[in-house]
């Protein structure tokens, strides 16, 4: 596949009090990000099993964004730190699975975050099309 | 399968300009289990709303999609429109096609491929959608205020107006906030204490409110309706259920601190109440905990304390606070090691305070009559006289025990009175503390040797308890070659034998060896005898046990000191002749941290002498006491450290007899201490010793302090120190006075109990602790309030480094009536009528660069208000305002502004760019963009209208509470038009400037809403829950409990019996961390299970 022409489908996990309220922010402010993350909103982070990032690989995405609240902020007093345990966790097996662990990335961004949601976006976007697509077969 | 319909919304064209809704609805009309896909204009509106409402009904529709804007905004509308139409609310579901996607997307064909994504897999969501039934409630009629300010009184008076409890929690002694603080108000000139004082006695007086203040929230638990909240309200020291608020107190309180309300312009006491119309009206004591002196000082002497009394000029009672922990005040003022001064924070600035010469100041000023007291409660025997064994029967004496002191010589005092001569420690001086002691009622036998005269037996027989005291005299040897010749002769021998007046004669050549206290004073004591004398000291100057000082003085009247010098070998027929000595290199350090000396080969030398005196080391004597007590491998005598009893029970020990040889103040707490476990012990109790404290400055106070140089103890000119007399002169009074006055007031409160004296309820309670309270509340109103912008980061207006820069608050309180100048307006620096004053606006604000990106919004309109009150108060003053734009937006405000220029005040447009200090004049250089010119005025005062920025120590309280803030630290609220007074979490609610900068009538106005907001969830009998919340799959579930760890609510629990886990509704807030955590999926989040986020997820990625 040429990689110029390549755009990546990428999932986005975000939580509904931070990461998604950034992502509302964001549009109210009419940043402008590529159109690759389609997001899907948890109330807290700590609700994806890391069975639901894998079944997304496997399902197609060339990149998994998870989006949280920063340590100390999670509305559900410290589900952000499930999930960065668990997140770390993952990238080992990705690691063992021959996945590049940059093509599942945490980020913590708050509601406040409008335009740190924009740069991620945009930078992970860029990220995995340099990557280029997830040769399934080979997983 | 599902019928589904699905509504899709133009929103104008904020959607339909980067969507093409018409495509769209062709292309979702063919995916599967739709029935029924429009579009319209805005389907938020009335029409918009009812097409969902018929389709549900028309074409028996079992689940939603609305395909419009972010749920956080409408969610609630069409699940509502949903259940009009007959349907359960929680099978309609929002796709966000607006924030999510055309607002973020300018090409269209890019928009349209991603909305149709989002809306497929919102499909997929609703597919699996279980209806569901809310989950009911009882709500806790009780709400909660945090803040005391105008925000924070408005909403707990509404609340409470409406017949609902209230309780306020401020976090400062007084309710008030900043407006208290205030002159007058924009734009009416309403006095603001006339208009605040009177809403404060409404709090105060309402029965529905419960005021907590110098309190704050520790811990906020549980959720709208049902919150509990820990609040801990901090010890004020005083009680307030009996303080009546009379001001005694602060009368006779000698610290003086920064007075916080009044912005620093004036200080206050350590024992204060903020203003006088505090509410309530009680007094707080600001206490940090003890100063490092105190903690510093093994005898735990106040040091704090009698420094503010000598400053108070209270110099009596000064003195007895210095012996409530050490009666030998005016020994240790000479002769104490001081390590208080070692520990002073004024080190940190310059030099420590002269501690011990300020002691002895007060030991010697004044002679005050001692009344003789008589002890009647159980008898105690104490050996030894010395310091420790007097101290321990003054502490006994005080808690009215007899005491009987039985000493073997002649004298009283051991040590002090036998080692130290008389020319650093004068026979009055000690006398004077001795008969202090005595008037307690404590008897000295002297004479008696206990072990000949008496027995220890005979003396258990015939007292309570006994402690020994009999210090270390004997000398040890230095084991070399000849030591036994005449004229070779012991230290503590030599020094008692001229302490008591007995002829010594000593030759023309003397050298000591040794390098302690007793060493120096050997050589100094020999020196005055007429002798040549030389110390010889094994190690180098650094490693001298001896006081610094005292080395200094003896160098200065003529003595040798020969360094890295040992002795090896005393030459001489009958008589020393000669010593030899070699030189020494210092190694590693050894046990005591001192590096140790080695010799060095072959270069032994020999010095002639006529008298040689060691003064190597004393250890204590204990030959005479029987071999029940137990001994160390030092010959001192094993005690329990933290009651000092011996192995023989109901005797103690302490001082050198159980140290070694020490100082004067470890024994004088030694024997304190022996005298609390013995009174202890007697009276069946537990010693409870508390853990203090460290109260001192910030090091970044310490840096405004000036330097000031430590007063010189006066000293006896070298030419009269032939004699006795003493050396060192003591300080004069006024040098006192200045001295005293460097002390920093590390812990504020300095616990000199003067306040305690004076108190007529008997109020003060300086050991009251905090205490923390608990309530359920149903709803909460946060109304943290703001600081202004801190001046400090604004160096190039000079504040801080020129002293009329002030602030906008400081002058805020120059114009107060109730203000440190009555409401004159005066410069800080030399108290002269400021005759223009140049007013800075946006300090701080609008400055996206360097400070903070927003508009302050209040400081257009207090500076207008400054510049006409100055002009009001100076008639012949001109007031200067630089501004960038003047933003008069509110009621009267345009109209208040005309006047304030009519009336003369000078308004230039453009910023300043730095204010400095030229031959003691202020200029400020700012530019004029109207003329395009640079202008430079002159200036008697600066104001700076500083900027609104959110408390800062709130921040912590907003992480507890679980609500958001935006880029600035300002609370975020639910939605900046619809929801301006609630914030993300249900039931806290929002108000005043803790949201954002805003004035006086906005606030009030926005706390009413809080409250209204806040009422209306309190007066409900039950209130509704998301039960979007997990269950448990009871044929899936092993048991295996991990769910029950990572629930953070304690939601989830075993039923050890069925061994499936089950579920506390009530508790469970929806998370889902226990559904990504259960292994066998048993665990589940309602209406977002593990079969739901799969499907949406393959449906995103345009797999289906």
């Amino acid at each position: 596949m040429n990689k110029g022409n390549f755009e990546p489908k990428i999932i986005g996990f975000f939580c509904k009090w931070c990461t998604s309220a950034a992502a509302d922010l964001a549009g109210t402010s009419r940043k402008k990000y590529p159109a690759n993350v389609i997001p899907i909103r948890f109330f807290c982070s700590s609700r994806i099993d890391p069975q639901h990032i894998l079944h997304a690989f496997k399902s197609g995405a060339d990149g998994v964004l998870i989006g949280g609240c920063h340590f100390g902020d999670c509305h559900y007093q410290d589900g952000n730190y499930k999930t960065a345990r668990r997140v770390a966790l993952l990238h080992n097996l990705l690691k063992e699975m021959g996945i590049d662990v940059k093509r599942l990335r945490l980020e913590w961004i708050s509601a406040a975050e409008g335009e740190k949601f924009t740069k991620v976006i945009k930078e992970f976007t860029e990220e995995i099309k340099k990557l280029g697509s997830l040769k399934r077969n080979s997983v | 399968m599902k019928k589904i319909g699905v509504f899709i919304c133009h929103c104008g064209i904020n959607i339909a300009k980067t969507v093409d809704v018409e495509a769209l609805t062709e292309e979702i009309k063919k995916y599967p289990g739709i029935v029924h896909v429009e579009n319209y204009k805005y389907m938020c509106s009335d029409p918009g709303q009812n097409l969902v409402v018929n389709a549900i009904k028309e074409k028996h529709l079992d689940a939603v999609v609305v395909a419009a804007c972010s749920p956080t905004l409408h969610e609630n509308t069409f699940r509502n429109t949903s259940e009009r139409g007959g349907l359960n609310r929680y099978v309609c579901e929002m796709a966000n096609i607006r924030e999510h996607c055309s607002w973020v997307h300018d090409d269209r064909e890019i928009g349209s491929k991603k909305a149709l994504q989002i809306i497929k897999t919102i499909i997929e969501k609703v597919r699996y959608d279980e209806p569901l039934e809310p989950i009911f409630v009882d709500v806790t009629k009780r709400a909660l205020v945090i803040g005391g300010g105008i925000a924070g009184i408005q909403a707990a008076l509404d609340i409470a107006n409406a017949g609902v409890e209230t309780i306020l929690v401020e976090k400062s002694p007084s309710i008030g906030g900043h407006m208290i603080q205030l002159s007058e108000t924009f734009p009416t000139l309403d006095c603001s204490q006339c208009i605040m004082t009177p809403k404060m006695v409404e709090v105060a007086q309402n029965d529905k409110i419960k005021l907590l203040t110098y309190s704050e929230v520790e811990e906020i638990s549980g959720s709208v309706g049902n919150f509990n909240v820990k609040v801990k309200q901090k010890s004020p020291f005083i009680d307030w259920e009996k303080c009546n608020g009379c001001g005694e107190c602060e009368l006779v309180c000698p610290v003086s601190t920064d007075n916080e309300f009044e912005c620093n312009l004036t200080t206050r006491k350590a024992i204060y109440r903020p203003f006088p119309q505090a509410v309530p009206n009680r007094y707080t004591i600001s206490k940090l905990g003890q100063a490092p002196c105190r903690i510093a000082c093994p005898a735990g002497v106040n040091v704090q304390g009698y420094i503010a009394l000598i400053r108070a000029g209270k110099y009596k009672e000064a003195l007895e606070l210095e012996r409530e922990a050490n009666p030998f005040a005016s020994v240790c003022g000479r002769v104490c090691n001081h390590p208080c001064e070692s520990d002073c924070v004024r080190c940190e600035v310059d030099e420590p305070i002269a501690i011990a010469s300020l002691k002895r100041f007060i030991a010697d000023v004044g002679s005050y009559p001692l009344e003789q007291r008589k002890t009647t409660g159980e008898r105690i025997a104490v050996i030894g006289a010395g310091p420790g064994g007097l101290s321990c029967a003054y502490f006994l004496a005080k808690r009215n025990y007899q005491v009987t002191v039985y000493e073997a010589e002649k004298v009283t005092g051991g040590m002090l009175v036998l080692g130290i001569p008389e020319f650093r420690l004068p026979r009055d001086s000690v006398q004077a503390d001795i008969d202090y002691i005595k008037s307690f009622g404590v008897e000295v036998k002297n004479g008696v040797k206990v072990g000949e005269t008496v027995t220890i037996e005979d003396l258990r027989k015939n007292f309570r308890a006994l402690f020994l005291a009999t210090g270390a005299y004997e000398e040890m040897k230095l084991n070399v070659e000849g030591e036994d010749l005449n004229g070779v002769i012991h230290c503590l021998d030599f020094l008692k034998k001229v302490n008591i007046d007995e002829k010594v004669t000593l030759g023309k050549k003397v050298a000591v060896i040794g390098g302690g206290n007793a060493a120096v004073d050997a050589a100094r004591v020999a020196k005055r005898l007429g002798s040549d004398v030389a110390i010889l000291y094994r190690r180098s100057r650094r490693e001298m046990p001896a006081n610094a000082w005292e080395v200094d003085e003896a160098e200065k009247e003529g003595i040798k000191i020969e360094f890295l010098v040992a002795p090896t070998k005393v030459f001489g027929t009958n008589k020393v002749q000669e010593i030899e000595c070699i030189r020494m290199e210092l190694g590693t350090p050894d046990a005591s941290g001192r590096r140790r000396p080695i010799p060095i080969e072959h270069s032994e030398f020999k010095i002639p002498v006529d008298n040689i005196i060691l003064a190597i080391s004393q250890r204590p004597r204990t030959d005479w006491l029987p071999s029940e007590f137990e001994r160390t491998k030092w010959g001192t005598l094993v005690v329990d450290p933290d009651t000092l009893e011996t192995t023989v029970k109901g005797v103690y020990g302490g001082g050198d007899l159980v140290s070694g040889p020490a100082t004067v103040i470890e024994a004088v707490a030694a024997g304190k201490m022996a005298a609390e476990a013995i009174d202890a012990n007697i009276r069946g109790i537990k010693i409870e010793r508390k853990e203090y404290h460290k109260g001192r400055p910030a090091p970044e106070e310490l840096k405004r302090k000036e330097k000031i140089p430590r007063s010189k103890m006066p000293k006896l000119k070298q030419d009269k120190r032939k004699g006795f007399d003493e050396v060192e002169l003591g300080l004069d009074e006024n040098t006192v006075k200045k001295e005293v006055e460097r002390c920093l007031n590390c812990a504020i409160c300095c616990e000199c109990f003067q306040c305690d004296k004076v108190c007529e309820p008997n109020a003060i309670a300086h050991d009251l602790d905090d205490k923390i309270l608990e309530f359920d509340v149903g709803a909460i109103v946060v109304a943290t309030g703001f600081d202004l912008y801190s001046p400090d980061k604004l160096k190039e207006y000079g504040y801080g480094s020129i002293p009329d820069v002030i602030t906008s608050l400081q002058f805020e309180r120059l114009l107060s009536a109730s203000g440190p100048t009555t409401g004159d307006v005066k410069r800080i620096s030399d108290g002269k009528v400021p005759k223009r004053v140049v007013f800075i606006q946006c300090a701080g604000s609008r400055d996206k660069e360097n400070h903070l990106e927003y508009c302050s919004k209040i400081c257009c309109m207090y500076t207008a208000k400054h510049a006409l009150l100055y002009k009001h108060r100076v008639p012949d003053g001109e007031p200067i305002i630089f501004y960038i734009d003047v933003r008069t937006a509110g009621k009267g405000y345009e109209e208040f502004y005309n006047r304030v220029t009519d009336e003369g005040t000078i308004y230039i447009r453009g910023k300043v760019s730095k204010v400095y200090q030229d031959n003691g004049r202020i200029i400020v250089l700012g530019a004029d963009t109207l003329s395009g010119k640079q202008v430079e005025v002159e200036a008697d005062m600066v104001v700076l209208a500083l900027g609104m920025v959110p408390k800062q120590e709130s921040e912590d309280l907003v992480r507890r509470l679980k609500i958001q803030c935006d880029a600035n630290e300002f609370l975020t609220e639910a939605h900046p038009k619809l929801r301006p007074v609630e914030s993300q979490t249900a039931g806290i609610f929002l108000a005043g400037a803790a949201q954002g900068p805003k004035d006086i009538p906005e606030v009030v106005a926005q706390a009413s809403g809080a409250a209204s907001k806040a009422i209306a969830i309190l007066t409900q009998k039950e209130i509704t829950f998301e039960p979007t919340i997990a269950g448990v799959d009871e044929d899936l579930c092993s048991g295996c409990s991990i769910c029950v760890g990572v629930c953070p609510y304690n939601a989830r629990e075993l039923d050890k019996e069925k061994m499936i886990v089950k579920v506390i509704e009530s508790l469970c807030q929806g998370c889902g961390s226990c559904s990504a955590a259960c292994p066998s999926g048993a665990a589940q989040q309602r209406n977002l299970i593990d079969r739901q986020i799969e499907e949406m997820v393959v449906t995103a990625l345009g797999e289906k």
